[in-house]
């Protein structure tokens, strides 16, 4: 398998319950994911430890057969080859679209960098807008550019948190189908998050629904 | 300007409930796993942890000496000095504090609630007397009010009138409980007031509803809801009175401050020092325990309520005149009349003080804060960043030693300087004589490096507390997102986080830089042989009978100070709309 989760146990420094108990997932490589769950079930926190953002307890995450953590091991989040797409999308605002989407382009000679950053400008359809600045771009402009941000570094894994929650409805469904053309388009492993089951039904290859510890 | 607004958040103040043992032994068990060990220990952690040590050191240093052995002096000193000192210290702060508030708050109170000609200038007008430090206040009315003073020589000459020298001597306990509530009620004033403007608007109008006069609410209701505001900032003044030294030296009164310079200066006993700043410490403490009972739960938490400013009333006739009198002559004694007096005397003098002697004094004064602050920035934004990314019990306990300096006097930091200083230089002798054969035994601690380390440890909590609301406000997704990015934390602190914080590290800085350029006790303890600053030149000049000399450099701080809390005055206007 290409993503595998195994016993992934997490509590928050200070909370007396256990967040994520005994977690345990595979994925295929391609396949796009969607873990929905209420809210303050652990959702996002999954996603938190799959990305390096948090330590879990227990548990083994592997990514393409490389360890990422156990108890031995902890690969920080910037060596992960691990993309994400924050709820509220993150973007610097002291950067332009264009300077969002190269920081991430780490290993890249110039042209190379050029040319990546045409390609994911036009998956997103952004190109006219790659001279300005977040708060100059509407709501659904902004997350494209996140996703193209989280996309242009080809990651292994691309990990989206509650991707439409700050849409507004029937921009939601156009966005859907978009970002579901984008990730098969390129194949991307993917996992996201949602309280929608719309949204997982529409995008998703498979559908895992997590129960709150608490109840 | 008002160094301590910032530190009104927290003030070391730390939750020692019931699970505080549980919560430490489970952070040292995270601690030593393998996992928890990669993702916590960076060089940001190790700094930080070498900071908070030397931050620490000097201070423990100072409160495990205290145990030595008596010297005879001290005995003596035990016997015939401590009760004066104690019981002194002790009536300067009682009064000052409850002036401060009585003249803090009602003046909180007539600026949020009403409105009258000049109200909305003396917003910020009446923060103005922080621009003058305590001592040169000191010598400056000591001037205006002498024999040859403008105020004699005009009941003399104008009015005939012949004072009994008595009634007019600053140069007494009265006079310091006035010089330091004249010049230190901003801080109760200006925390007083943000608390009405920003909690109380639907207090009040209630109870105007329920058919109380202005003067009942502020008794009834003001007072009591400003409780935690009004404890907060004359603690801030209480500190400020402990910590000065010019004043009390200049009117030769015997306090902690002074009692601790002359027996490490002129007795040359370091023991007894150290055995009076250890007493003194313990007295901060005790204060801050005070304070933190007096407040009791309350902490000042602005978020959870909306904004709405109060409707203000607007005074007409007998009442306005009233209002204006009051505050204007407050204002006038607390700023407008020694800043006029001093521009008289500075007028009296430019050309003989102007020189390059005194280019050169003003070159190293600046010189050195800008340094100072320079660093202290730094170090506190590695700190910050730690507490931030960590949030661990190290990085919690580092973050609260920051704030450590801020409540301990100058002339204490000093002495524990001192000490941690030598005896770094002991250590070091080896390494000095390998280097230059004929090297003296003393090389740090007659060096300029010595002032700097005290003035980092003294003013870090405000350009920490500064960084560190700055961080607050960003938040750490940006940190994350660039983290998945792939840039490590070192490459995200440059490229997202410090862009992202400008404006809070350049407020720190600032309000960094202006307390250093007046402070005065620390720089006339530590400063290396024949080194001056603007602050020290003033209070030499003061204390050789040169009043009029000293007022160029006494201006250029007042300056300096009122251009930062106009500053900050703009940017708080900014913020609000």
């Amino acid at each position: 398998m290409y993503v595998q989760v195994k016993g992934l146990t997490f509590k928050y420094r200070n909370s007396e319950e256990d967040t994520i108990k005994d977690f345990t997932i595979n994925i295929a490589k391609g396949e796009i994911l969607s873990i929905l769950g209420e809210s303050g079930s652990g959702k996002s926190t999954v996603l938190r430890l799959i990305a390096g953002l948090e330590v879990p307890e227990k548990g083994i995450i592997k990514i393409d057969n490389k360890i990422m953590v156990d108890d031995h091991t902890f690969v920080p989040p910037e060596k992960r080859g691990v993309g994400m797409v924050f709820q509220d999308y993150a973007l610097f605002p002291h950067m332009t679209v264009e300077e969002n989407i190269r920081f991430g382009l780490l290993k890249m000679n110039r042209d190379e960098k050029e040319r990546r950053l045409g390609e994911v400008l036009k998956l997103v359809n952004l190109e006219d807008y790659k001279t300005r600045y977040p708060y100059e771009l509407s709501g659904g402009q902004q997350q494209r550019v996140a996703l193209a941000r989280a996309l242009a570094p080809q990651p292994l894994l691309l990990l989206l948190d509650e991707p439409f929650s700050n849409l507004d409805k029937d921009l939601q469904e156009k966005i859907r189908e978009e970002l579901k053309v984008i990730l098969r388009q390129t194949g991307t492993t993917t996992i996201f998050v949602t309280h929608d089951q719309d949204d997982s039904r529409a995008i998703a290859d498979r559908i895992v629904i997590l129960m709150s510890t608490a109840t | 300007m008002g160094a301590g607004c910032p530190l009104l958040l927290d003030f070391t103040r730390t939750n020692y409930d019931g699970m505080f043992l549980r919560r430490t032994m489970k952070e040292v068990e995270r601690l030593f796993k393998v996992r928890q060990l990669r993702m916590s220990l960076n060089i940001w952690a190790v700094l930080s942890i070498v900071f908070a040590l030397l931050i620490l050191l000097p201070n423990v240093n100072i409160l495990v000496n205290v145990f030595n052995e008596a010297n005879e002096n001290w005995n003596h000193i035990k016997e015939f000095l401590l009760k004066e000192y104690i019981v002194n210290t002790m009536i300067i702060v009682l009064f000052t504090g409850l002036f401060s508030i009585i003249i803090g708050t009602s003046l909180a109170w007539i600026i949020s609630v009403f409105e009258f000609p000049f109200s909305s200038f003396f917003r910020w007008g009446l923060i103005l007397p922080l621009a003058i430090p305590p001592y040169i206040a000191a010598y400056t009315y000591t001037g205006l009010l002498n024999y040859t003073g403008v105020v004699q020589r005009f009941l003399r000459n104008s009015l005939n009138v012949h004072v009994n020298q008595k009634h007019l001597d600053l140069m007494s306990m009265e006079g310091a409980i006035f010089i330091f509530t004249m010049f230190l009620f901003p801080y109760v004033y200006t925390i007083t007031k943000a608390f009405l403007e920003r909690q109380s608007a639907s207090l009040i109008e209630n109870a105007r509803v329920l058919g109380r006069t202005p003067f009942e609410i502020f008794l009834l209701v003001i007072l009591p809801v400003s409780r935690p505001a009004i404890v907060g900032g004359v603690s801030l003044v209480i500190l400020e009175v402990l910590n000065d030294y010019g004043v009390v030296k200049y009117f030769g009164i015997t306090t902690f401050s002074t009692a601790i310079f002359r027996t490490w200066f002129a007795m040359g006993d370091l023991d007894s020092a150290i055995k009076l700043s250890a007493i003194l410490m313990l007295l901060v403490f005790g204060i801050l325990t005070i304070e933190n009972f007096l407040r009791g739960r309350k902490k000042f938490s602005y978020t959870s309520t909306k904004n709405r400013p109060i409707a203000k009333i607007n005074l007409k006739g007998i009442k306005a005149v009233i209002a204006f009198g009051y505050t204007m002559v407050v204002f006038s004694i607390g700023f407008l009349i020694p800043t006029l007096q001093l521009i008289h005397w500075a007028l009296l003098t430019y050309k003989k003080i102007l020189n390059i002697k005194f280019l050169e004094l003003m070159f190293n004064s600046l010189l050195i804060a800008l340094i100072s602050s320079g660093l202290l920035i730094v170090i506190a934004l590695i700190i910050a960043n730690y507490k931030r990314i960590s949030d661990s019990l190290v990085a919690r306990i580092s973050s609260k030693i920051t704030i450590i300096g801020y409540s301990i006097p100058g002339a204490v930091i000093a002495i524990g300087v001192i000490i941690f200083f030598i005896s770094l230089d002991r250590k070091l002798y080896w390494f000095y004589k390998a280097i230059n054969p004929d090297s003296g035994k003393l090389v740090l601690s007659t060096s300029i490096v010595m002032l700097i380390f005290a003035y980092i440890i003294r003013f870090l909590a405000i350009g920490y507390n500064s960084i560190e609301s700055g961080y607050e406000k960003i938040g750490k997704k940006f940190f994350e997102a660039s983290r998945t990015l792939g840039m490590n934390i070192t490459k995200t602190f440059f490229k997202v986080d410090v862009k992202m914080i400008k404006t809070a590290i350049l407020s720190g800085y600032i309000l960094v830089f202006v307390d250093i350029l007046k402070e005065l006790p620390l720089t006339l303890i530590l400063r290396p042989f024949n080194f001056n600053t603007l602050a020290t030149k003033a209070f030499e000049y003061a204390n050789d009978e040169m009043i009029h000399e000293a007022a160029i450099s006494s201006l250029i701080i007042i300056l300096i100070s009122f251009t930062s809390i106009y500053f900050f005055h703009k940017i708080a206007e900014m913020e609000e709309k």
